[in-house]
């Protein structure tokens, strides 16, 4: 099913994001991306808006459709705000559309906080507020290089060094009367302090993202609010370029001020640690050291923490001079890596924990199986993909189309023992 | 006199045409910039980087503070991007809260063989978060060198607030360098300032008014990455008076030199 995708140009695939009071219908923005960029005409708003109100007013909840060339979702927010997405690439599955949907509102949350999304006021106000948060939301929209959005687990790099790299994040934390530090690298995580673990795994995500979407500076005193921990007080949220691409960031209270961490601390604390910081922009494509070697057929791969909701994401998974031909261009793999994602866990690795079944209106075919699967494998020309899911962690391996099928599971399991037990992705 | 200084910034201007004569030191000149750039384009530094200055080059780092003010959509975020070589975003997006950038500019004082590396950072903030949290203000003004007051050519109401905009941003007392600068100067077609209201203007407040035009480019041959060389032409005249000035503060502050109000130069 998701091949087609491939022989679209990810560029062509237009998506439209719609954000509208959900009491009166009137648009707040709208953002595009695709070579459409024309934006959607007001009447297709309207009555995109409109089908969605006449249908919650017979008690007819809306969720998604599709037609012969687009696919589209919609969803209220706190009876206030209501998001429609859509899109003309026929592979979003339901499961993407709605995270998207509520990763564009937490971004929403997160920037101009919940008590003005919830009681609108002023309209133009709110409008320009929100003008603040477009360059985090477009990211969404955006192709990436991260899969965070999708899997709601911060991306991560692993690093040689990740012992030097914690220690001084926890003390230069420390220093700044903060509990909570991560350093980021390109938008991924590296190491972060035990208290920025227990944010929520979307906080950690938005946060991330937040730092990749917003155009480079040397530092930032960023106001933002938690869209799960703090949603309407505001926090200080401090980033601090130490290279171009490396970036410490601590969420603060009133004190101390930008000035006093930057010439106090960030100097003090991290040009010691210049040269680990630099590797860490050498492997962040990769998102791993060059010492471990993976299987020669392995094209792209996505490992999940469930239980610390953190990911390791990479297309390029061989380092420097070894890298080995791809039938798959880099986005491509990563399209694949992402739908084959999207199915496995939409279809076999159904979990649990019941988060996902609220919002689970699928037929009874769609929803998956009365059983739980835990491997999966799909077989296609150009490529294969092995899914194995353990009580911990979920690993999804794109292979070239040449590896032999029965060889898939072996390798994969080979694989999460490299990663779970050789190394502290633990 | 205070005015020692040789800047790089001539040496760029002496290679596109406009040569200072008597400021014209193009082999040394030439090897400091290169140090700000990478190839032809502008090196980003992070905040543990520093510029590598040749061992022989005694060079001092002198690191100033400056505010960038003005009300919302003159130019601010623009200008920062366009001096720190960065491209300058198309759209306007509301700058939130406080974001800071380091620009480095090596000048070479007339009178020595000093070399000294002056260490711009740029305070930008948005204007809803500056009204919106109370520590915003007070952060960007705390322990400030200079302070760069915007209005915008194709703004009148920003031109003619100018006095105001002082009163409010700097109490008399400080000793703070003041700069004007017009933005969207490229926009001459809808100009809303003209030539002489800006020179009464100088004349009296006594302050100088930089025109500014923070558009991208030239671009390298690649079409894509700006040349970086080219684009310091264009800030150069900005970045030397503002080394030049606050040069002159510090020596005022230390008694090297008198007191003497800056007046406009040129
Ligand atoms: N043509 C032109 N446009 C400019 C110039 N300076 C700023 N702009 C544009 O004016 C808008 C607002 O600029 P910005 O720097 O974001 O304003 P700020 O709110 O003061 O930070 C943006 O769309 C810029 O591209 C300039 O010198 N020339
Ligand atoms: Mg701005």
């Amino acid at each position: 099913m998701y091949t087609n995708t491939l022989r679209k140009k990810m560029e062509d695939r237009a998506v439209h994001l719609l954000c509208l009071t959900a009491s009166s219908g009137v648009p707040l923005y709208c953002r595009s991306r695709g070579t459409s960029q024309k934006q959607l005409p007001f009447p297709v708003i309207g009555s995109l808006n409109g089908v969605h109100m006449f249908g919650s007013n017979q008690d007819v909840l809306l969720t998604t459709t599709c037609t012969e060339n687009a696919r589209v979702a919609w969803r209220v927010f706190h009876s206030s705000i209501t998001l429609i997405v859509l899109t003309s690439d026929d592979c979003a599955s339901d499961l993407y559309l709605g995270r998207l949907l509520e990763n564009v509102f937490n971004a929403m949350v997160l920037v101009v906080g919940l008590d003005d999304l919830i009681n609108i006021k002023n309209v133009e106000r709110l409008k320009r507020d929100l003008r603040a948060s477009y360059q985090l939301i477009d990211s969404f929209l955006e192709v990436s290089e991260m899969v965070g959005d999708l899997v709601q687990c911060v991306d991560c790099v692993l690093s040689n060094n990740n012992g030097v790299l914690q220690s001084c994040l926890d003390a230069f934390t420390q220093a700044a009367e903060s509990q909570f530090g991560c350093l980021l690298v390109r938008g991924k995580v590296v190491v972060a302090t035990e208290k920025w673990w227990r944010l929520s795994a979307q906080e950690v995500m938005l946060l991330a993202w937040l730092v990749a979407s917003l155009a480079p500076c040397s530092s930032r005193d960023y106001p933002i609010y938690l869209p799960q921990g703090s949603p309407t007080v505001p926090h200080r949220f401090l980033s601090f370029q130490l290279l171009p691409g490396v970036d410490v960031c601590v969420l603060c209270g009133p004190t101390p001020s930008l000035q006093e961490v930057e010439n106090e601390l960030v100097e003090r604390f991290w040009k010691p640690l210049l040269e680990p910081l630099k590797d860490c922009l050498r492997i962040q494509a990769r998102a791993f050291p060059g010492c471990i070697s993976l299987h020669q057929g392995i094209m792209g791969l996505l490992l999940i923490n469930r239980e610390q909701k953190k990911s390791l994401y990479t297309v390029q998974p061989h380092a420097g001079e070894a890298r080995p031909e791809s039938t798959l261009s880099a986005e491509e793999r990563q399209s694949v890596l992402r739908s084959f994602y999207t199915l496995a866990v939409s279809r076999y690795f159904v979990s649990e924990d019941g988060e996902d079944k609220s919002m689970s209106t699928q037929e009874e075919f769609q929803a998956g199986f009365s059983h739980r699967g835990k491997e999966c494998y799909v077989v296609s020309s150009d490529h294969k993909c092995y899914g194995i899911q353990h009580e911990q962690h979920q690993l999804f391996l794109l292979f070239k189309p040449e590896v032999p099928t029965f060889a898939l599971r072996n390798i994969t399991t080979k694989t999460l023992v490299v990663f779970t037990k050789e190394l502290p992705f633990c | 006199c205070a005015r020692a200084l040789v800047f790089g910034g001539n040496v760029i201007a002496s290679e596109t045409g406009l040569s200072c004569p008597d400021r014209y030191k193009s082999s040394k000149g030439k090897e400091y910039l290169t140090n700000i750039l990478r190839e032809k384009r502008r090196k980003i530094f992070g905040l543990i980087e520093r510029p590598v200055l040749p061992p022989q080059v005694a060079a001092d780092t002198a690191s100033y503070k400056i505010f960038v003010s003005g009300k919302s959509g003159v130019g601010k975020t623009a200008l920062v991007s366009k001096i720190a070589g960065l491209e300058v975003p198309c759209v306007h997006h509301e700058t939130t809260g406080i974001q800071t950038t380091v620009t480095y500019w090596p000048v070479k004082l007339r009178d020595s063989e000093r070399v000294i590396m002056f260490r711009f950072q740029f305070w930008d903030c948005g204007e809803a978060a500056l009204k919106k949290f109370d520590h915003i203000l007070p952060a960007c003004k705390e322990k400030l060198d200079a302070i760069l007051l915007l209005f915008s050519f194709t703004d009148r109401s920003s031109f003619d607030d100018l006095p105001n905009h002082m009163l409010r941003s700097v109490t008399d007392s400080e000793n703070i360098v003041k700069v004007v600068v017009g933005t969207k100067f490229d926009q001459f077609m809808h100009t809303d300032v003209t030539e002489k209201e800006v020179q009464e203007f100088q004349l009296t407040w006594l302050l100088p008014v930089f025109r500014m035009k923070s558009v991208n480019g030239p671009w390298l041959s690649d079409g894509r990455t700006l040349d970086g060389r080219a684009g310091l032409a264009e800030v150069a005249h900005l970045l030397n008076a503002l080394a030049e000035r606050l040069w002159h503060q510090d020596q005022v502050a230390a008694g090297l030199v008198a007191g003497t109000s800056y007046a406009q130069e040129n």
